[in-house]
């Protein structure tokens, strides 16, 4: 039963509906056959019970008179009345079991004994319209007057009834199927139509990775059922989480302020501290400009109170300062993250094609720091995307057409692997169109966000199963990229 | 409604002359019949009563019963005004009946009796039949009953001790079906009526094959008591039934009855059945 397990709610539901709707149709059939079966044995019944009576009351004095050429003639007569041929053969014995008479003399001998005739014949009462006999066989007293004064044996033709019952369970069967299967998909298609919207947020709750978007308004999820409402609920929360996130943004930003408060205090006392003797030492030389020896004292201790100064500014951009900050791009930096990836997609056995075709004097144009976190965090999304054994390729250009007005030389970044592509709100935080919010993933939203730093730009594009993006970056000098 | 002076006075007139006819000519006048012929043939006593009707002037009723005896006896008292018989009755009461006519089958107002069984039984005679159940006609039938007893008698034997059992159907055409269907091994039956099922039912005259055929003896005759035999009405039927033939209707009557037409006879053309009610009686007494 796993692949039933397997099967989405909105497929399951439909079908489960489906089959219950069949399940009342083969029901609804079997009540219809079983009540027709009740009224055709009580037909029959009433059929053989006024066959009887008749022939009881036609044949009684012919019987108690022996009067063989009679009976024979009366039941000629009533089998050749009987409606549709409903008696086959009939015969009429005496009290003693001698058969006086019969429709097919042949076969029932005048003076033979009726009990050769009467194995598996039945009284009126107990006959039962079977589905293999056409005809039934039935064997009752002959009573005339109040007096038992024979025996009938009467064979009837029952092949309309059963005919009947075959039409009627052929319709049955045939009419309920065509209803059944109609109900049936009409059930399957309006609760899958019901389930539209739950399905829809699913979907939709699926592309967020991690990062819930609220679910958009849409006419499927109007109204105040449950859908609508769960949908409701839903945004509520992504509301919820975004107005959390916004906070603990701002708490983060007032606390950034708060350390910058703390850090300027303490750089100016750790600068006013040495201001006051600087300023005095300077009072001191202007004063005493004509000795030596106060100058040399006082210049003295201005160099102190300078080198205190000094060491402070470097004890706080010693602090401060980010790791390689200013280094400029190399090839190094690609071989690095060559192989800092190649252990990533090994362990996906993934293949990765690296080419990098940027004469090293070009690279030097470009800060190393964004432009390493840019390429490592697209390689590792394309990872992350590819799966297992799938394909990654990082190729690194120098292309003048990507901005040829503005930046002739532009710096091509371009990461494609073979996954099934980005989702819509994966492809909103890198192309950074549209209100994203601040999404985890595999940093897309930093991409974009160095990206935008550097002026420059991102392409996706996906083809033949290969999603590529490409980022162009222009060239810029490290003044100004140290400004972004 | 208003009627003209004129209306008024045809209305009159009318019942003045309904008024004016004598009551003898309304009364019908009242054929009794035998089981002699095909008389389930609703159609054939339609034609024949039409027939006469149209050749006596007055309305022929068809007075029918189950058994020769009942018939007979209507005739001799008298609820009958003449009846078809058979030769049997006809000489069983000579003495107050006479005959009026005598159909003519095949050239002669002659017919034989016929003794049937199954196509598939071995008998050939009437000897062979010892213990069955055989079935005759009618006990004042001729041929349904005097011959076959009468050929028993020859042999002084009885058809009760002789047969296994007898039944009587009351009807020529009923020994057929009995025998024909199997109910009985053996039956009696009249010539003219096997032939003339065996044109008008061939199939089921098929079933049967006859072992036995009689001499020739007087066809069954219609009779009228004596003492009627001069009264208007009786011999105006005589005349219609002997003219028969000379009226379309009855010309018709007679084609459906197969027969050629009515004749007169005398009473020596019963001698041949005369002289087997003396055999039988010789056993019956």
């Amino acid at each position: 039963m796993m692949w039933w397990r397997r099967l989405s709610l909105s497929v399951r539901v439909p079908m489960v509906v489906a089959l219950l709707m069949m399940l009342v149709g083969i029901v609804a059939s079997q009540f219809v056959l079983t009540e027709l079966d009740r009224q055709q044995t009580s037909r029959i019944r009433e059929i053989a019970r006024l066959h009887v009576q008749a022939l009881s009351v036609a044949l009684g004095p012919h019987v108690l008179r022996n009067d063989i050429w009679e009976v024979y003639d009366t039941l000629e007569r009533a089998a050749g009345a009987s409606t549709g041929r409903r008696t086959l053969f009939s015969a009429v014995a005496d009290v003693q079991g001698s058969i006086l008479a019969a429709t097919e003399p042949r076969r029932a001998p005048v003076a033979s004994p009726i009990s050769a005739l009467t194995i598996g014949s039945h009284p009126p009462s107990d006959l039962v319209v079977a589905q293999a006999a056409p005809h039934v066989k039935l064997f009752a007293p002959l009573v005339y007057q109040g007096r038992n004064v024979g025996m009938i044996l009467t064979e009837l033709n029952i092949s309309d009834l059963i005919a009947d019952r075959v039409e009627t369970r052929r319709i049955l069967i045939f009419g309920n199927a065509v209803v059944t299967m109609i109900l049936a998909l009409l059930g399957y298609f309006a609760t899958r139509r019901m389930l539209v919207p739950i399905s829809r947020l699913v979907v939709w709750m699926g592309d967020t990775e991690g990062s819930p978007i609220r679910f958009p308004d849409g006419t499927a999820l109007e109204g105040d059922g449950e859908p609508a409402r769960l949908v409701k609920t839903y945004n509520q929360m992504v509301d919820a989480i975004e107005a959390k996130a916004d906070t603990e943004r701002r708490l983060a930003e007032r606390e950034r302020f708060v350390s910058l408060g703390r850090l300027s205090s303490s750089l100016a006392h750790e600068i006013n501290n040495p201001l006051g003797g600087l300023l005095t030492a300077t009072d001191t030389i202007q004063k005493f400009a004509d000795r030596p020896d106060v100058v040399r004292q006082s210049a003295g201790l201005l160099q102190r109170g300078l080198a205190h100064l000094r060491d402070v500014a470097r004890a706080t951009l010693e602090q401060n300062r980010l790791d390689r900050q200013g280094a400029e791009l190399s090839l190094d930096d690609f071989d690095d993250l060559h192989v800092l990836m190649q252990p990533e997609t090994a362990r996906r056995f993934q293949t990765l094609d690296w080419k990098v075709t940027v004469e090293p004097e070009f690279m030097r144009g470009f800060p190393a720091a964004p432009v390493r976190q840019i390429a490592l965090n697209l390689l590792l999304n394309a990872s992350e995307a590819a799966g297992q054994h799938g394909g990654v390729s990082l190729e690194l250009s120098a292309r003048p057409d990507m901005q040829p007005d503005t930046h002739p030389d532009t710096l091509c970044i371009t990461v494609s692997d073979t996954g099934e592509g980005l989702s819509r709100t994966a492809a909103k935080r890198l192309l950074g169109t549209g209100e994203t919010s601040p999404g985890s993933g595999v940093g897309l939203r930093l991409v974009h966000d160095l990206v935008t730093e550097l002026d420059g730009q991102v392409r996706l594009n996906r083809a033949d199963g290969i999603t590529r993006v490409e980022i162009g970056l222009p060239c810029k000098t490290m003044a100004e990229a140290r400004a972004c | 409604m208003e009627l003209s002076r004129r209306e008024v006075l045809a209305i009159g007139c009318a019942s003045a002359l309904v008024s004016a006819f004598p009551a003898q000519a309304r009364t019908p006048f009242r054929l009794g019949l035998t089981p002699v012929f095909l008389d389930n043939d609703a159609v054939v006593i339609e034609r024949l009563r039409s027939a006469l009707t149209e050749a006596l002037g007055v309305p022929v009723t068809m007075e029918q019963r189950r058994t020769y005896k009942e018939v007979t006896e209507m005739l001799l008292d008298g609820a009958l005004d003449a009846a078809w018989l058979c030769g049997y009755p006809y000489l069983q009461h000579k003495n107050v009946l006479d005959l009026v006519a005598v159909p003519v089958w095949n050239g002669k107002p002659l017919y034989r009796s016929y003794l049937i069984v199954a196509p598939d039984d071995d008998a050939t005679s009437l000897d062979d039949l010892r213990g069955a159940i055989h079935a005759f006609s009618d006990p004042d039938s001729n041929s349904g009953f005097l011959v076959t007893a009468s050929e028993l008698a020859k042999k002084g034997l009885r058809p009760d001790g002789y047969f296994g059992r007898t039944i009587f159907t009351y009807g020529h055409r009923n020994v057929v079906r009995a025998v024909s269907s199997g109910l009985v091994r053996s039956g009696s039956v009249d010539g003219y009526v096997w032939e003339a099922l065996s044109v008008m039912e061939p199939e089921m005259t098929a079933r049967t094959k006859v072992i036995f055929r009689s001499e020739w003896l007087g066809f069954p005759p219609v009779c009228a008591r004596k003492d009627r035999m001069q009264d208007a009405g009786v011999a105006a039927f005589q005349r219609a039934v002997l003219g028969l033939r000379d009226s379309a209707k009855g010309q018709a009557a007679l084609d459906l009855l197969q027969l050629d037409s009515m004749t007169a006879a005398e009473p020596a053309l019963f001698d041949g059945i005369a002289r087997r009610m003396e055999i039988y009686n010789t056993v019956s007494r």
